[in-house]
């Protein structure tokens, strides 16, 4: 299921929030309009946070995590740490890095397999990576950028790089991670899609503004609605039961 | 033959950029290299973002493109981008430099071993291989960085030399091909540097025929806004100097004929307040902003003066907007924060843009922001720069410069430490020498000269040291510096008194002479000529033209002052015979209008004397008003005492 949203007339959806596959955590914003949107997807299956980080709204950008961790930069203050402890699940590692590079969400892309890491972050930072979130982690560029959280959105079924990374980087990138990945944008154009949309297995949030086309791009490498494993145009192990029931 | 003779006579006389002569003219051809070099695009990224259509099944390209490797599968295509080399690799992406393959790798980390062993090995010992390797990873990427940067350094002086060179060069087929004609590329406009082919039709358009300087007769001439002009303006440590001067040089006939070529100054300004901190330097505003307002009377006044110093620009800059809304180009230097706000922070009546395309700065060293100095940047950037290459050298120049780039392409030889040459005794003293020479010759402190030199017992053809650096390129000895500086009572007294040799030639094979920049200069070698005798040296070896006696040069120069007075006075005159007539005219219809009948309008009653006075003391404190008071009664007392004595 690939959805729509605005934060506050702003369509950088994942500059204010941050999904994974056990929980989610959104920006503390004047309406509770974008909470909402995430509340009717994924009430009762996973927590969503109200959260702030060092006081801010862009809880994206600041935090990397996914379904076993989640890792915040060192300006997080004792009571959000606290207030995020007390409301996502109890086997969720929940971790304070202290890296030079504050705005975790733009220097590390992950899934709950494998991170993509800017190629200045600390040692003992990679290694936090891979305790807390559990995967392994490369140090790579995407097109060139090495903000690759800025520049790459992934889940465990897909991922969307920068529109200009070449044929050849993305080969190694999909070989690399063991997903597919496909050159993209969001919200009318943007090269940011890690910036301009969350995703995890079964649910993407993007901007008001993406396309028609963006949106058919992200559902299908993502492998959301139609093309999911439950979905209808899918060939999971619904589809004989949906196609028998057309006759 | 006779033409190139003649060329070559005409290219002995400084070269106007704007009046070349015909025969020059239509021979320009643009020299090749001064093209950028335009980088081949990789068509390959194009075709790529084309193609990246929809593909959603896992590539299977076990193989690193930066690293230049592939593997059989996924495991060690992901051990080898965990692995240092790969993490080398990108991190030298990043900063622009070449990747290394596998061997050179091993190679560089196995000298940085040798290089870091002895510092490293007693703490590292213990630390694990991971550390280990980061340790040396991290070495690695400092030294990498710090030959980046000189490499750095190296290709930009590259570059400029070819993409970003100030002078744009031009050949002429009736020049002997070593010679070559330097314009400076910032008196084209943006546009017109974009197309650096059309940059020699450029200049055919833009000539200019000379403009017949105003004689006695003529002189009402209305400075022509129409004619191609430029503004040049510089700030800096309380100087302000500007000036609006035409393009088109102006002719002035001398006695006997000879016709000197002149800048057109169409209006010029300079003003000096003391902005500057002494001692501490620096404006004031950049001290009160750093470390809050200081209270001393010397901060105050420095304020107050900063303030009138943007008022009066404004104010100039103001008056003449009409004009420098029509120049063609805006020449301005203006560094620092304080000053780039006087001339493009937001005010009224604003009149400089700070996004104009036609402002540039100078393209070379500028001094202290005098009038002088504006000229002298004015004949700068519209001479035409003559220089002789020597192509053989050129080659062998270039031949180096390919062979150290492929030693460059090999980053992973480090290069030798470049030891300093261990100087002797004598280059040190050769040195000090030198920096003392040059210092006295830059301030003409003649007589010390003279005594350093008998001091020391140094000849006056002692060449400066290091012989290679720049300045002592052009100027290896005293004279050609002398010369070059245009202190004609330095080069009088080195050749006169200390039998300096003219006929020494700098390294780009030009005799003292030749870099005089004035007349005086020109003139102090040409009576040394004299006074010597022409047996001393030998004077065309020197190309010093003939002798000429001090009393002749001194005659001229009082002839051309009482020219110059005369025409002055007769400008005055001209003036205040034309003021009369307006005074006459404006009585006139005063008369008229006097007739008519009617009252006087409103609010222009007559004041008496008293009123005036109580108007201009208004607002004044108690002490100003005092000062004017008594200043006023001293004028009348003067005056009363001139009026008895003329009684």
């Amino acid at each position: 299921m690939a959805v729509r949203a605005q934060f506050e007339n702003s369509n950088e959806v994942g500059v204010f929030a941050r999904l994974t596959n056990s929980y989610a955590i959104v920006a503390v914003g004047a309406s509770e309009n974008f909470y909402s949107v995430f509340e009717s997807e994924l009430q009762d299956v996973i927590p969503i946070c109200h959260a702030t980080i060092a006081g801010t709204r862009i809880v994206g950008r600041l935090t990397v995590g996914n379904r076993k961790g989640l890792l915040v930069p060192t300006t997080t203050t004792d009571q959000e740490l606290q207030h995020l402890r007390n409301t996502l699940p109890d086997d969720v590692k929940i971790q304070r890095i202290e890296e030079r590079l504050s705005a975790l969400g733009n220097v590390i892309c992950c899934n709950d397999h494998v991170a993509i890491v800017h190629p200045d972050l600390e040692r003992e930072t990679e290694e936090i990576i891979a305790d807390v979130l559990g995967v392994e982690v490369f140090r790579q560029t995407v097109a060139d950028n090495v903000l690759t959280g800025s520049y790459m959105a992934l889940s465990n079924q897909g991922g969307i790089v920068h529109p200009k990374t070449s044929i050849r980087d993305q080969d190694e990138l999909s070989s690399l991670l063991q997903v597919p990945l496909v050159a993209g944008s969001v919200n009318r154009g943007s090269p940011v899609v890690g910036a301009g949309m969350v995703v995890n297995d079964w649910l993407a949030i993007t901007g008001l503004d993406t396309t028609a086309t963006e949106l058919s791009v992200i559902e299908s490498v993502f492998r959301l609605g139609e093309m999911a494993p439950g979905g209808a145009g899918g060939a999971g192990p619904n589809k004989e039961s949906i196609v028998e029931s057309f006759y | 033959m006779v033409d190139s003779t003649r060329i070559e006579e005409l290219l002995k006389r400084p070269l106007y950029v704007y009046d070349l002569p015909l025969e020059l003219l239509a021979t320009l051809t643009a020299k090749s290299g001064n093209e950028p070099l335009i980088e081949p695009t990789s068509e390959a990224t194009l075709k790529d973002s084309e193609a990246a259509a929809q593909e959603s099944a896992i590539a299977n390209s076990t193989s690193c493109a930066l690293c230049n490797v592939s593997y059989h599968n996924v495991q060690e295509q992901r051990s080898h981008v965990r692995s240092d080399h790969h993490r080398y690799n990108i991190k030298a992406q990043l900063r622009g430099n070449a990747p290394l393959d596998e061997i050179q790798f091993t190679k560089a980390v196995g000298e940085l071993d040798e290089s870091i062993s002895g510092s490293e090995s007693s703490e590292s010992e213990e630390d694990d291989a991971d550390a280990g390797t980061d340790t040396t990873l991290t070495a690695l990427l400092k030294k990498q960085a710090k030959l980046s940067e000189s490499n750095e350094e190296d290709e930009t002086v590259a570059k400029k030399s070819v993409a970003k060179n100030p002078l744009f060069w031009l050949s002429s087929s009736s020049l002997p091909s070593n010679k070559s004609l330097g314009v400076y590329r910032a008196i084209f406009s943006t546009a017109e540097q974009d197309e650096p082919d059309h940059l020699v039709d450029t200049i055919r358009k833009k000539q200019l025929t000379p403009v017949k300087a105003r004689t006695s007769k003529n002189q009402v001439q209305a400075p022509t806004t129409s004619s191609p002009h430029i503004f040049m303006c510089m700030i800096g440590g309380g100087h302000f100097a500007a000036m609006l001067v035409s393009l088109a040089p102006e002719i002035h006939r001398k006695q006997g004929g000879i016709e000197d070529r002149q800048a057109r100054v169409i209006a010029h300004k300079t003003f000096h307040r003391y902005t500057t901190r002494r001692k501490q330097g620096g404006s004031q505003s950049a001290s009160d902003a750093s470390r809050g307002a200081a209270h001393s009377a010397g901060s105050s006044l420095r304020r107050y003066n900063e303030a009138a110093l943007e008022k009066d620009i404004r104010e100039l800059l103001a008056d003449w907007r009409q004009m420098i809304d029509s120049a063609e180009l805006l020449f301005i230097r203006a560094t620092g924060k304080t000053n780039r706000k006087i001339l493009f922070d937001k005010h009224d009546g604003q009149v400089l843009k700070q996004n104009d395309p036609r402002i540039r700065g100078f393209p070379f060293n500028t001094r202290r922001a005098t009038q002088g100095e504006l000229m002298r940047s004015f004949k700068e950037l519209t001479r035409v720069k003559v220089s002789e290459i020597d192509e053989a050298a050129l080659a062998a120049a270039a031949e180096a410069e390919a062979a150290k780039q492929k030693q460059d392409s090999k980053p992973s030889i480090p290069r030798p430490q470049q030891q300093k040459p261990k100087l002797s005794k004598e280059e040190e003293a050769a040195l000090l020498h030198t920096s003392q020479i040059q210092a006295l010759i830059r301030r003409s402190k003649v007589p010390a000269l003279m005594s350093y030199l008998t001091n020391n017992s140094i000849t006056a053809s002692f060449t400066f040291q290091p012989a290679d650096s720049p300045q002592n390129f052009r100027c290896p000895t005293p004279i050609h510096l002398a010369s070059n500086l245009d202190a004609p009572a330095v080069v009088t007294a080195l050749l006169v008194r200390a039998q300096a040799d003219p006929t020494i030639v700098n390294n780009e094979g030009r005799t003292p002479f030749e870099l005089a920049g004035d007349r005086a200069t020109r003139d102090a070698f040409r009576i040394a000529r004299h006074e010597l005798g022409e047996s001393r040296w030998d004077w065309t070896a020197a190309k010093v033209p003939s002798a000429v006696s001090k009393a002749d040069v001194e005659s001229r120069a009082e002839r051309e002052r009482k020219a110059a007075e005369e025409e002055e006075t007769n400008r005055r005159k001209a003036g205040l015979e034309r003021l009369q007539k307006e005074d006459a005219e404006r009585a006139a219809l005063k008369a008229q209008q006097a007739q008519r009948p009617g009252g006087r309008t409103l609010g222009a009653v007559e004041k008496t004397a008293a009123e005036k006075r109580d108007e201009e003391t208004r607002g004044m404190t108690p002490e100003m008003r005092m000062r004017l008071e008594r200043e006023r009664r001293a004028r009348a007392a003067e005056e009363r005492m001139k009026r008895m004595q003329g009684r």
